[in-house]
């Protein structure tokens, strides 16, 4: 990188710019929108800074709709499902990773086939299976749907980090007579924090993210996810209380950024390791 | 899978050196490490799937006494037909196979401008994340807000730079409404192909690059000759699941334009969604998605036909 | 790990109820034996206003029924239908529903609402419109209370009508289709166009319009129903088309436009008229900016003045542990008194006759022309076509928007509509 030269780096600035143009522009016109009164967004001639920015969109938010309510349950479902998805996980990888057998084999095939049919296929069932369990319409039945369907890809990230692992550690202590499950437990286990930590926040963002599982297999209002309440801003006719819809749109997506903006750098590492040492 | 003798066995590298000799090749640890995880998955994955399948050969119904019965491929011959079906598809595939190579590309570059010390590098990195941790519920919201017609603000910037001068209809015109759907889509899915891709660029040997550019190779010939090779599995996996999930997405253009105007924007999953839980045709909505599972499927064997050879 | 063991646990379950392969047991039962009865209402009430007043007529109630108390609901009608299927599918339905009687057929036909005709109270039956309540009946079962009716009208700039000399008419004396046409040109100069008429999910509001010229879309044989597309029913299409591309008296970038979309136009002075349903007025005060004076244009005369009836209505659920519960809250809810503050909520028009003449409503802007377009709505044929749904979401919705982009022509909309169209409609009819 030290001998790195050329003629081209204005070029280059240019095309970031643009990047940085393209990413930011929706963002930015998201949370101008919010701050808008309702005059200013019937204004032919729109402009990015609200002339006269207000915070009522957030109250009629909160007052029309079941925002917070709906932040607490996203919350709760997809926390859970990412504790419950990666403790199930961090075993499961290990036998992937370690024993070559038909499940290993089986899985690895299952995590590959998973991400590759369509929900349709899936949901209908799920939908009945749920109706005859009595899970439908329930939280509990949402998160093991979650739980079920983000383990594919934590399974392939933490496969990847215990390959990862030198054999010969667990060898050693294998050889002091610990047993498998105290090996995972007191050698792997600690090793692969990154991973599992990249592996749960993906499960939570991807439960929290959520749309058509919960809008299939949630009914009940109170029990709803912000996915679900933010689609009910759009009302009749297609009737957008714009302001109101963005400054929810907004709330929405501050939890999940915040907790990227926390966790980026181990998770861009994450990443890392599991794209490239596969 | 219950009950087996299983002899105790040394951890062993996921190399060609393993004999077979416990049942499903798992011992008794490894099947109690194993199983929490495979009942869930069996139950409500593997289940559910079959039966999916199955329904797609049914006419099963909504209705509180509709009976199922097996119909065989009386759906599939009635799929032939119907013309919304061939649009629907036509419009998957334009929409998956755009956005996945816009998408690359799109990410390919980023990726190599974020590969190298540049100002502000901090700042594009975070925002190439953000639409990744955001909803596509909200990523739709947002791009609704972008295209509309008067109070959006992209008409409002193309009229002051002169570009156009009256206000176009981006997501409710017929010729529009697709292209414009898509960028949203490159712009939702950039981060983890970005991601991916900056991952293999920093695994390229930076030596190899140098040694490189020692024997006098430009910019171009090091990136074919040295990164380009490295990166190529990557690229392999990540355009073959990028191609899979865009042609499965459903999210984004629900909340987008709910398939409209004209049904020009109803992806496969919408039409299929739309069969199922408006309309109450479960069979008919399963024997939809078996057809995507064909088209899916002719993908898979070209990825597992690359990755096995890149294995070898 | 606790957590884990629950979902196993709640995993073994679900497979021991799977493979017993017992689907029937509903099991949720409403637990209460003597104690009060809980009903679910869910409302689709959506503009501020009406969701308030849903909300003050179910508190009223729950103070003076301790008996049977009533939990609101909020749906909306983005997702409705879909919402409505899977609820009545997974057995999680709310006792009374909300919704519109173009869908009672078919949600009668699964079984999913209840025929209440032996519960409705005759005071109830005598106020509301015969009409309204036509909507509603399937081979002589009612199946809802209809409660509030839309009609077409015309919005428009004041300033710029006042401006081109253009005097708004009387409701007894409306403008014909062909005056209207005149005055839309009149109004079209170089900054305004005479009408913007939004056309998204226009199928509704098309087949609703074709009745002015005694266009009915579907026709029935042997209790099956089929499409038609003749001269009638081309009528309104024509005319509308005319407007976009022949006269150029209707803005091209309105059509793709839905819910408040043009008002920014609007307001501006881009366009000067705007069709639109009665209802619309409270978007129209929402968000106009100060100064901006419009008034409402009676809906226009074909053939005749006639419209759709297809009033918003209530169902019990067919699921439901307490009808007889669940229509005494309907006969309270839904009296003269509560209707006109229901009404008033949506801008629309009740179903109650007594309702209409209270001063709760007669004194909305412009009430007289609401309510005279109200007397003009009709039994539409399109109201009992069993698969009406998917008909209108698949090949009309469409096919209509297509029409009016211009990327085909009306006799391709024609065939799309009733060859297409009868694809769909075989499928329920078996």
């Amino acid at each position: 990188m030290r001998g790195f030269r050329t003629l081209a780096t204005p070029a280059k600035y240019l095309a970031l710019v643009a990047y940085l143009v393209f990413l930011a522009f929706p963002l930015l016109w998201l949370i101008s929108t919010a701050f808008k009164p309702p005059q200013e967004m019937a204004l032919i001639d729109p402009t990015i800074i609200p002339a006269d920015p207000t915070l009522d969109n957030f109250r009629l938010a909160f007052e029309q709709q079941p925002l917070a309510r709906a932040l607490l349950n996203t919350l709760v479902i997809a926390g859970t499902s990412a504790l419950v998805t990666v403790l199930l996980s961090i075993p499961a990888a290990y036998v992937m990773a370690r024993y070559r057998s038909v499940v290993s084999r089986m899985t690895a095939l299952w995590v590959l086939l998973s991400q590759m049919f369509p929900f349709i296929l899936v949901i209908i069932p799920l939908f009945l299976l749920l109706r005859d369990a009595g899970l439908y319409d329930t939280q509990l039945g949402l998160i093991i749907v979650y739980v079920v369907w983000s383990m594919p890809f934590a399974l392939w990230m933490l496969r990847s980090y215990v390959v990862g692992i030198p054999v010969e550690l667990e060898e050693a202590a294998a050889m002091d007579g610990a047993g498998k499950l105290r090996t995972l437990k007191d050698i792997v286990a600690p090793l692969l924090v990154p991973g599992v930590v990249a592996a749960a926040l993906f499960a939570f963002v991807s439960a929290w993210n959520e749309f058509l599982f919960a809008l299939v297999l949630l009914r009940t209002p109170e029990l709803q996810t912000i996915s679900l309440t933010l689609v009910k801003f759009i009302g009749a006719e297609g009737v957008a209380r714009l302001g109101p819809l963005a400054a929810a749109a907004l709330v929405a997506t501050i939890p999940s950024l915040v907790f990227f903006a926390i966790i980026q750098r181990r998770l861009v590492g994450g990443m890392l390791g599991g794209a490239v040492k596969s | 899978m219950t009950t087996t003798v299983a002899t105790r066995r040394r951890p062993t590298p996921p190399g060609p050196q393993g004999q077979r000799r416990s049942f499903l090749g798992l011992d008794r640890d490894g099947l109690m490490l194993a199983v929490p995880a495979l009942i869930p998955v069996v139950l409500f994955s593997l289940y559910p799937l079959l039966r999916g399948i199955y329904l797609g050969f049914t006419d099963a119904q909504a209705g509180r006494n509709s009976e199922t019965t097996f119909t065989g491929f009386e759906n599939y011959s009635q799929l032939l037909g119907d013309s919304y079906f061939w649009d629907s598809f036509r419009i998957g595939l334009i929409w998956a196979f755009g956005v996945t190579i816009l998408q690359f590309f799109a990410s390919l570059g980023l990726a190599l401008l974020l590969n190298q010390k540049l100002r502000l590098r901090w700042l594009a990195r975070t925002l190439a994340l953000v639409p990744w941790a955001m909803p596509p519920v909200v990523i739709g919201i947002m791009w609704r807000l972008v295209y509309h017609p008067n109070a959006g603000i992209l008409n409002s910037v193309l009229k002051d730079l002169g570009i156009i001068d009256s206000n176009i209809e981006w997501l409710s015109s017929l010729s529009l409404a697709l292209p414009a759907v898509i960028i949203v889509g490159v712009w939702s899915g950039m981060p983890q192909t970005t991601v991916v891709l900056l991952a293999g660029l920093q695994s390229v040997s930076e030596e190899l690059k140098e040694a490189a550019a020692v024997d006098g190779a430009g910019p171009w010939q090091r990136f074919r000759n040295v990164t380009w090779p490295a990166l190529r599995p990557i690229v392999t996996a990540m355009t073959t699941l990028d191609f899979i999930w865009n042609f499965n997405s459903f999210s984004l253009v629900y909340v987008l334009t709910e398939g409209g105007p004209g049904g020009s924007t109803r992806l496969p999953m919408l039409f299929a969604y739309e069969e199922a839980f408006r309309y109450g045709n479960y069979g008919y909505a399963a024997a939809l998605g078996n057809a995507m599972v064909l088209v899916i499927a002719v993908f898979v064997v070209f990825y597992l036909r690359r990755r096995y050879r890149e294995e070898d | 790990m606790r957590r884990a063991a629950t979902i196993v646990s709640a995993a073994v379950v679900s497979a021991g109820l799977v493979l017993a392969g017992c689907g029937s047991g509903d099991g949720a039962g409403t637990g209460g034996d003597d104690g009060p009865v809980t009903l679910t209402f869910q409302s689709l009430a959506f503009q501020p206003e009406s969701i308030a007043a849903n909300q003050q007529i179910i508190e009223q109630w729950n103070a003076d029924n301790p008996d049977i108390q009533v939990e609101y609901l909020q749906g909306d009608w983005a997702s409705v239908q879909d919402q409505l299927v899977t609820a009545f599918e997974g057995g999680t339905a709310p006792d009374l529903v909300h919704y519109e009687s173009s869908y009672l057929q078919d949600f009668a036909d699964r079984g999913w609402i209840l025929d209440i005709t032996d519960l409705v109270p005759e005071a109830m039956t005598d106020d509301i419109l015969d009409g309204a309540w036509e909507a509603v009946t399937f081979d002589d079962a009612v199946y809802a209370v209809p409660f509030l009716l839309d009609a077409q009208v015309i919005f428009a700039n004041k300033a710029l009508l006042d401006a081109a000399g253009v005097e708004v008419p009387a409701p007894d004396d409306p403008w014909s289709w062909d005056e209207f046409a005149e005055v839309s040109k009149q109004l079209t100069d170089a900054d305004t166009f005479g009408v913007a008429w939004t056309l998204k999910d226009p199928a509704n509001r098309m087949l609703n319009l074709a009745l002015n010229f005694g266009g009915g879309f579907f026709e029935e044989s042997d209790g099956a129903s089929s499409a038609i597309f003749g001269d009638p029913e081309k009528e309104a299409f024509q005319r509308i088309y005319d407007q976009l591309y022949v006269d150029k008296s209707a803005a091209t970038d309105a059509i793709g436009m839905g819910g408040s979309d043009p008002l920014p136009g609007f307001f501006a002075g881009q366009y000067a008229m705007l069709p639109k349903g009665i209802w619309f007025r409270q978007q129209i005060i929402d968000q106009a900016p100060e100064g901006f004076e419009w008034v409402t244009i009676p809906a226009l005369a074909g053939d005749s003045q006639a419209q759709a009836a297809a009033p918003q209505t209530v169902s019990v659920a067919a699921e439901s542990e307490h009808p007889e519960e669940a229509m005494a809250f309907l006969e309270y809810m839904l009296n003269p008194e509560n209707q006109a503050l229901l009404a008033k909520g949506d801008w629309m028009i009740p179903a109650s006759s007594a309702a209409a003449e209270d001063p709760v409503l007669t004194e909305t802007p412009d009430w007289p022309v609401a309510a005279a377009s109200g007397t003009f709505l009709e039994q539409a044929p399109f109201q009992r076509v069993r698969g009406y749904e998917e008909w209108k979401n698949k090949v009309a919705n469409p096919s209509i928007e297509e029409f009016f982009a211009n990327a085909i022509s009306l006799d391709e909309l024609g065939t799309r509509l009733t060859e297409d169209g009868n694809e769909i409609l075989e499928r329920y009819n078996r």
